[in-house]
C-alpha cells in the first residue's frame, strides 16, 4: 500500500507527478526563462525532484543520495490534497496559508523561489486542474 | 463636460500637509450625501474602491472618497522624500486620515479602511471616535501573526512588483472572479519600491494595538468590523478576538473573499456592506459627531 494514499483514496504524490509532468509538456516552464535550480517537492516521505535549467522541466522520482537541492517544499498527503480541492477550503487554499497553520515547509536557499513566486504557486496548484478534470 | 463613456468618478489632486510636511495627495470621488473616506491597503491605492463609487445604492446617500497615501498611486513622495526609505506608523496615519478629512472639510464622515486601513480605523475609534459619524474596519484586527519575512518584498535580486503581488495572490478568494482578482494584484506589480515593506512596518511593528484598545464608544461611534473567511493574514478569530475587547462592536465574517473585499468580489462585498451603510444612514439623523 502506497503510504501517500491518505485520508482520501487518493496517491497524492503521483497527482503531483502527473501534474507536473504535463506543465512540461505544455510547456508551462516558458513563464520562467531564467529559472536554473533543484527543488523537492515533498508529500509525506515521497520525495519528488524537479529540475529547472533555462525553461525547461525535468522529474526524477527520487531523490538521488547525497543529490543538491536548492530548496524544499514538504507537506503531508493531506495538506497537498486539501490545498488541491476543486474549490479549496479557507486555510487551504495558499501555500502559505497552509505554512501559517504549520502544514506546509519551506526549506533552503529560497531565492529562486521568491523571485519566482506566482509560478511556483500556480505549478503547484496544478492538480487541482487534474482533480476536477 | 459629459461622454456616454464616462463613469461618474472623479479624480483630482488637494494640498495639504501632514506632520508639518506639505503633500500633494491624488483622491478620487463619487456621489452625494455622507462622506465616506476609504482607505486602502498596504502597497496599493484607492482604486481598490471604485466598484462602490459606481453602486448607485450607495452614492444616491454616500459621498465616496478614496485617497492614495503619499507614495501611492498618483500621490508622489513629499517633496525632498524621495531617498528617504518610507516607513508608515500609527501617528503618521492617523495624521494622514485628520489632515485629508480636514482638507475636504467633511463633515462627520464615515471611514472605512481595509487591512493596515482596518488597523487605524481601530486607533482612530479609539483616539479620535468623536470626529467620526461611524468606523468600518475591513480585515481589521488589533493583531496578526506575520506569515513571511518583509525583507523579500524590496532587495535588488528579487522583482519587488512580482513578488509583493504573489505573496498577496494568495489572499484572493478562489471564488473571486479573474478580472477582479487580476486588478487587484495588478497594483501590487504596479507599487514604488519598498512601500509595500514601508506600510508593513506600521502593521508589524510599530501597530500593535493589543491593550490599547480601551475607551472605544461605539454608542457615539458605531464600529463595524467585518472580515472574509479567506483571510489567512487578517482571520476571522482575529477579527472576532478584536471585537470582544470592544464593546458594541459588530463583527460580520464574509463567506467567499478573502483579505480585498471590495476590490475582489465586489457584488459580493456588496451583500455584506450595503446593510451596514443602511444602518449608519438610519443613525445619522440622531447623530452629531
Amino acid at each position: 500500500m502506497n503510504q501517500n494514499t491518505g485520508v482520501t483514496g487518493v496517491d497524492a504524490a503521483a497527482l503531483l507527478r502527473r501534474a507536473l509532468a504535463s506543465a512540461a509538456a505544455a510547456g508551462m516552464t516558458q513563464r520562467a526563462p531564467y529559472l536554473s535550480a533543484r527543488v523537492v517537492v515533498g508529500v509525506d516521505e515521497a520525495m519528488t525532484l524537479v529540475q529547472f535549467h533555462e525553461g525547461r522541466l525535468e522529474l526524477r522520482e527520487r531523490v538521488p543520495l547525497l543529490c543538491p537541492w536548492d530548496f524544499a517544499i514538504r507537506g503531508g498527503a493531506a495538506a497537498w490534497l486539501a490545498y488541491w480541492a476543486p474549490v479549496p477550503e479557507p486555510g487551504s487554499h495558499d501555500l502559505f496559508a497552509l505554512s501559517k497553520r504549520g502544514l506546509m515547509s519551506f526549506e533552503g536557499d529560497l531565492r529562486p523561489f521568491m523571485a519566482h513566486l506566482q509560478f511556483f504557486k500556480d505549478l503547484l496548484a496544478l492538480p487541482r486542474g487534474e482533480r476536477r478534470a | 463636460m459629459s461622454a456616454p463613456g464616462f463613469e461618474p468618478i472623479a479624480g483630482r489632486y488637494v494640498r495639504f500637509e501632514i506632520e508639518g510636511e506639505p503633500c500633494r495627495v491624488y483622491f478620487e470621488e463619487a456621489g452625494q450625501g455622507i462622506p465616506l473616506v476609504c482607505l486602502h491597503t498596504a502597497g496599493a491605492d484607492g482604486r481598490q474602491f471604485r466598484h462602490l463609487m459606481l453602486d448607485e445604492a450607495i452614492t444616491s446617500h454616500y459621498r465616496v472618497l478614496a485617497f492614495d497615501l503619499p507614495w501611492h498611486g498618483k500621490s508622489y513622495p513629499p517633496e525632498g522624500a524621495f531617498d528617504r526609505e518610507y516607513r508608515l506608523t500609527t501617528d503618521l496615519y492617523v495624521a494622514s486620515v485628520r489632515a485629508f478629512c480636514a482638507a475636504l472639510e467633511l463633515q462627520g464622515p464615515v471611514v472605512m479602511g481595509c487591512s493596515i486601513g482596518g488597523r487605524i480605523v481601530l486607533q482612530l475609534a479609539a483616539r479620535h471616535g468623536g470626529e467620526f459619524r461611524a468606523l468600518i474596519g475591513l480585515e481589521a484586527a488589533d493583531f496578526q501573526q506575520p506569515w513571511y519575512d518583509t525583507a523579500w518584498l524590496n532587495r535588488p535580486d528579487v522583482h519587488g512588483g512580482e513578488v509583493c503581488a504573489a505573496l498577496v495572490s494568495g489572499l484572493v478568494a478562489p471564488q473571486s472572479p479573474r478580472q477582479f482578482r487580476d486588478e487587484t494584484l495588478w497594483q501590487y506589480k504596479q507599487g514604488g519600491p519598498g512601500i509595500f515593506k514601508g506600510d508593513l512596518h506600521f502593521y508589524r511593528v510599530d501597530g500593535d494595538l493589543r491593550g490599547k484598545l480601551t475607551g472605544i464608544d461605539t454608542r457615539r461611534c458605531p464600529l463595524y468590523l467585518l472580515t472574509g473567511e479567506y483571510d489567512f493574514s487578517c482571520t476571522p478569530e482575529d477579527t472576532l478576538r478584536t471585537a470582544a475587547s470592544i464593546p458594541g462592536s459588530q463583527v460580520t465574517v464574509m463567506k467567499e473573499v478573502g483579505h480585498f473585499p471590495m476590490s475582489e468580489n465586489p457584488a459580493q462585498f456588496r451583500r455584506y456592506i450595503l446593510p451596514v451603510l443602511d444602518e449608519i444612514r438610519a443613525g445619522a439623523s440622531g447623530q452629531t459627531p
